[in-house]
């Protein structure tokens, strides 16, 4: 698969953000985290010095009452909830006068003992030390205004380490988001206002150099272009008005003229004009709008935007949503919006693309933002699992719709150039969006909630839905009248090449998508404590990322090589690799390798599965059309797409969260292993074997 | 509360300042500006106590005028015959009664109430019964009846936890009255919960001597205990026992056994331990709280559950700490109201 004609302009574009925003954004950040850094010092020590004043009340308090400071209880459960509400505080502990550890929690003992054995405590303040790598704030304990021992909070020097380094994290992502944003819209703004136009204004300029003078260019705009623009297609009005001049006046001739020779004469003069040149009949010239695939990017991401924005907390989400019921346990509760999400865009699409077709993608595009904003806004609102599998399921309607339309805007402005230039615009947008939205979707749901953020969404989608009605009334391509009709599939089931490829292939991979990236991922990511929405949403933006990077290698490789089936064979077994991985210990640095295994498993199979099409069904394709092939292909392999999540919420009874991964796991590895092997008998020549079966 | 009288106070404004504005309407206003004492009636066990005052000063602290009829029936069973015609002949606007035989006999057991032995037509609040599940109402959430009530027992689970939170035990030790049925279900509950937790229960019921348990049997059910080493010593809603509470506790401390009370008295005013309680004061107050939902915002005592305080107290007696050597953990410490006479006053 070769990439669009926008991308060299693309990456000038990225290139151009890069150099305007991260300069200075890093500048700044710096100079924050430096502050940040230098002011979380003193605060900690502040709260440290707190935190100990009051647990030293309390043990002098119990040392009023009579107990003995060795003698105190249950001191372990006593510090537990302080080290547990504090991260920053490494260890509590209580030494007598003599600088003996009688208590401590969070540290080795053996590690502070020399320590505090030796320094001098002997004084009735709190104090600051160096300890190794802690800081050490100490608090007397004091009965009857003597000295009995101390009380010492330490605290971590790595925190603020790994706080600023987490806060850089996010304004990396924040940055990384945001400059893909500014691309997308800069794109948006260089194709719509000036390739676009010139692209419209050669394409008539060909046609005056063959001497057709019958349109003009279909630009209004007010700047420099559309003045351009306007002077062009005054040129041309002149010509034209000048050839009705001529021809009024070569009329005059042939009615007034009495000689008949030089009627003739004059008739064949015009009929010489009127073959060398083209004018438009009825002087209304015929205005031509160059229509690219990039026209509807930018609205195509920011709605794939939105509804990736909940990606990294929708199970989380239905999660908080769960009244317990019988019949219904909580992880097929959750399962259930996801795989229904799933179930409607299979069912809706095939109509949906018929109904662009006839209907036009504009107005597709916006009949299909309806139910979606609904979706998206109600699912702010909703109340419980029932109503909100409802409310997805209605943005699953919209979103097919949307695709859909956007789908067949980009097939059919891409009509005359290549396909794939038109499909690359399609996976671009959608992954950039992905991106972004996944990664903004977690710092925003952090700090403003999950209803919010889908409140968000439903504002993205408007936003959406305006930039269509505003900028593309003009920019409608030509409807392609191709009749749909009804084709049979069947037959393609009976090409096992291809039945292969959509059950050990195209099915294991969706599996792995919906069931672990869309369903595992966020909850067994949130059952390790430190780890809160960012994090997740962190980890899970290197999914798309790996598939952006390792896409176009993929399909180069593919292209050099030849070898599809051994590529998406490669990739299959590469993604069921990364998710038994977990299996070696349920570190959550394991899960983010199975993401980015994943990623380069899609990555790299994605593309070679759609070029082998043609390939193991020659027959086919030449029978209903590859388009239709491909269609089905994508039909089938979203049976993976609603039993994934069904699949991984079976899996966790069974084997906890973990577990279920590792399951997974190997059922995508299992499947994968049956197609590679199936890979080698797909050998040369399925050609000739498809054309047998027929 | 003091939103609430805020609230009350401003209504009152409110209100004169109708009365200035509407001269007509004066006469009735007045009436509900200084309204006539409510007449309560208060039915008393064993004499004035901490409830019977938390219910008598939540009114004060309102600045709710009533009339308090109280009457102590001095554990004595047949005079509450008496009470009950006598609240029904002075016709009171509201009865309260105290504790378990009080209230059974005054207001009836929930399968046999009779309009004629007890108290029907007036609205009543019963307090300090030990297990009102059962025998006054067949749910917390209303008793389907013309009365209310309290809770003031800390459910057992919770005082099961409790022990185990000061220390964890395997053997708990109970002495009891066999007159008395509470004793026995608290026994049960204790048995089964054990069963569940992995603990067992040591039981000795009291010799009887003139059909009466015998004060001076108690030492030597303690020493049993002490012989069968149990880790705790459990005290519950016994009245008799709570009677003679210094007997039994001061035989456990002097055989080194550390004791749980069910009830604040042995803790408070004797030599238990420690233990769980509603403060009898704070239970006072509540059922207080509810005669002013039943009386002066007209609510049905029917629709007014049966709850206890929001606030559990845990109290620990220090000197009996500190003879035991056995000391507290520091979170329960935190939590728990300190009874420390040799510290008085610089305790908190």
């Amino acid at each position: 698969m070769t990439l669009d004609r926008t991308r060299p302009l693309f990456i000038r574009l990225l290139l151009l953000a890069l150099l305007v925003l991260v300069p200075p954004v890093a500048l700044l950040a710096h100079g924050a985290m430096d502050d940040f850094a230098r002011g979380l010092v003193p605060e900690m020590d502040k709260k440290a010095a707190v935190v100990g004043r009051d647990l030293a009340s309390s043990i002098e308090r119990a040392v009023n009452y009579g107990i003995p400071l060795d003698k105190l209880h249950g001191m372990p459960e006593f510090f537990e909830p302080v080290l547990g509400a504090n991260r920053e505080i490494r260890y509590l502990a209580v030494t007598d006068r003599d600088g003996r550890i009688l208590f401590i929690s969070g540290a080795d003992a053996a590690l502070l003992a020399p320590f505090f054995s030796s320094a001098d405590f002997d004084i009735a303040a709190s104090r600051k030390a160096l300890i190794d790598n802690f800081v050490d704030i100490t608090q007397p304990l004091m009965f009857k205004s003597a000295l009995i021992g101390h009380l010492h909070v330490g605290l971590d020097q790595d925190y603020v380490q790994s706080r600023v380094l987490e806060i850089g994290v996010d304004i990396g992502v924040v940055t990384l988001v945001s400059l893909l944003v500014a691309v997308e819209i800069l794109l948006f703004v260089v194709t719509f206002n000036i390739t676009g136009p010139i692209r419209a204004a050669s394409t008539v300029m060909d046609r005056v150099r063959h001497g057709d003078f019958s349109a003009t260019c279909g630009v209004t705009s007010e700047d420099e272009v559309g003045r351009f623009i306007h002077t062009f297609n005054a040129a041309i009005r002149y010509a034209d008005g000048l050839f009705r001049r001529l021809e009024a006046y070569l009329d005059e001739v042939k009615t007034a003229h009495f000689d008949k020779t030089v009627v003739e004469r004059v008739a064949e003069i015009e009929s010489r004009i009127r073959f060398l040149f083209r004018f438009s009949r009825s002087s209304q010239p015929e205005v031509v709008n160059e229509h690219q695939a990039t026209d509807i990017r930018l609205p195509l991401f920011l709605f794939v935007f939105a509804e990736e924005i909940s990606r990294s907390f929708m199970p989380l989400y239905i999660r908080d949503l769960y009244m317990p019921v019988d019949w219904l346990p909580l992880e097929m509760a959750i399962a259930l919006p996801i795989a229904v999400f799933m179930l409607c865009i299979a069912a809706i699409s095939p109509a949906a693309a018929l109904v662009s077709a006839r209907r036009g993608s504009r107005r597709v595009f916006l009949i299909g933002l309806a139910p979606a904003t609904i979706g998206f806004l109600m699912s702010a609102l909703a109340t419980n699992v029932w109503d909100f599998t409802l409310w997805r399921s209605l943005t699953a309607v919209g979103y097919a719709l949307v695709t859909m339309a956007c789908q067949s805007y980009i097939a059919q402005a891409s009509r005359q150039q290549n396909r794939t230039q038109g499909l690359g615009v399609y996976v671009g947008a959608v992954l950039t969006a992905s991106i972004c939205g996944t990664g903004i979707g977690g710092v925003l749901a952090e700090r403003v909630g999950f209803a919010a953020t889908f409140m968000i969404s439903a504002i993205l989608a408007v936003i959406a839905g305006l930039l269509i009605h505003r900028l593309m009334e003009a920019a409608q391509p030509a409807q392609d009248a191709a009749p749909e009709r009804r084709v049979a599939f069947l037959p393609l089931l009976r090409n096992w090449r291809f039945s292969a490829l959509v059950l050990f292939a195209a099915i294991p991979s969706k599996i792995a998508l919906t069931g672990f990236f869309f369903y595992l991922m966020p909850l067994s990511l949130m059952r390790s404590p430190d780890t809160d929405l960012g994090d997740i949403a962190r980890m899970m933006m290197l999914y798309p990322i790996a598939v952006v990077i390792l896409s176009p290698l993929a399909s180069r490789l593919a292209d050099r090589m030849g070898w599809k089936a051994g590529l998406v064979a490669i990739g299959g077994l590469i993604g069921g690799a990364g998710l038994v991985l977990p299996m070696v210990s349920p570190d959550s640095d394991l899960l983010g390798l199975a993401i980015v295994l994943l990623g380069v498993s899609h990555g790299l199979s994605a593309s070679p599965q759609l070029a082998m099409i043609p390939d193991i069904c020659w027959t086919e394709c030449r029978n209903i059309g590859q388009t239709n092939v491909l269609a089905f292909l994508r039909l089938t392999e979203r049976i993976g797409s609603v039993i994934g999540p069904f699949l991984a919420a079976a899996f966790i009874p069974l084997f906890d969260y973990t577990g279920a991964v590792v399951a997974l796991g190997w059922v995508v590895l299992g499947m994968s292993t049956v197609f590679a092997l199936l890979s080698f008998a797909f050998g040369s020549g399925p050609h000739i074997e498809a054309e047998d079966t027929e | 509360m003091t939103l609430s009288t805020a609230l009350r106070r401003l209504a009152a404004a409110l209100l004169l300042m109708m009365v200035a504005v509407w001269p007509a309407a004066a006469a009735e206003d007045k009436a509900a500006v200084k309204p006539k004492p409510l007449r309560i009636y208060m039915a008393l066990w064993r004499g004035w106590e901490e409830a019977a005052q938390g219910f008598k000063d939540y009114f004060i602290n309102q600045n709710i005028p009533v009339e308090l009829i109280v009457r102590d029936a001095a554990q004595n069973k047949d005079k509450l015959k008496e009470f009950v015609a006598e609240a029904k002949q002075m016709k009171v606007d509201l009865v309260f009664t105290w504790g378990t035989t009080v209230s059974e006999e005054m207001l009836g057991r929930i399968d046999s109430v009779d309009p004629t032995r007890h108290i029907t037509d007036i609205p009543a609040i019963f307090a300090i019964v030990s297990q009102p599940l059962g025998s006054m109402v067949s749910d917390f959430a209303s008793s389907g009846r013309n009365i209310t009530g309290t809770i003031y027992l800390v459910p057992t689970e919770t005082q099961v936890n409790l022990i185990q939170s000061y220390r964890p035990f395997k053997r708990l030790g109970v002495v009891f009255n066999p007159l008395e049925r509470n004793a026995q279900v608290a026994i049960a509950e204790l048995t089964a919960i054990g069963a569940k937790t992995g603990f067992s229960v040591e039981s000795r019921a009291l010799e009887l001597s003139d059909g009466k348990p015998d004060p001076a049997s108690i030492k030597g059910k303690v020493a049993e205990l002490k012989a069968a080493a149990v880790d705790f010593l459990y005290i519950g809603p016994d009245t008799f026992l709570n009677v003679n509470r210094d007997i039994l506790t001061g035989a456990a401390l002097e055989h080194a056994i550390p004791t749980f009370a069910a009830g604040e008295n042995p803790v408070l005013t004797s030599k238990a331990l420690f233990g769980g309680v509603y403060r009898y004061y704070t239970v006072g107050q509540l059922s207080a709280y509810k005669a002013e939902q039943i009386l002066l915002h007209k609510i049905k005592p029917a629709d007014i559950p049966i709850d206890p305080p929001k606030r559990l107290s845990i109290i620990i007696n220090m000197p009996v700490v500190r003879q035991l050597g056995l000391y507290p953990p520091m979170k329960l410490l935190g939590l728990a109201e300190v009874i420390d006479p040799t510290q008085e006053g610089k305790a908190k």
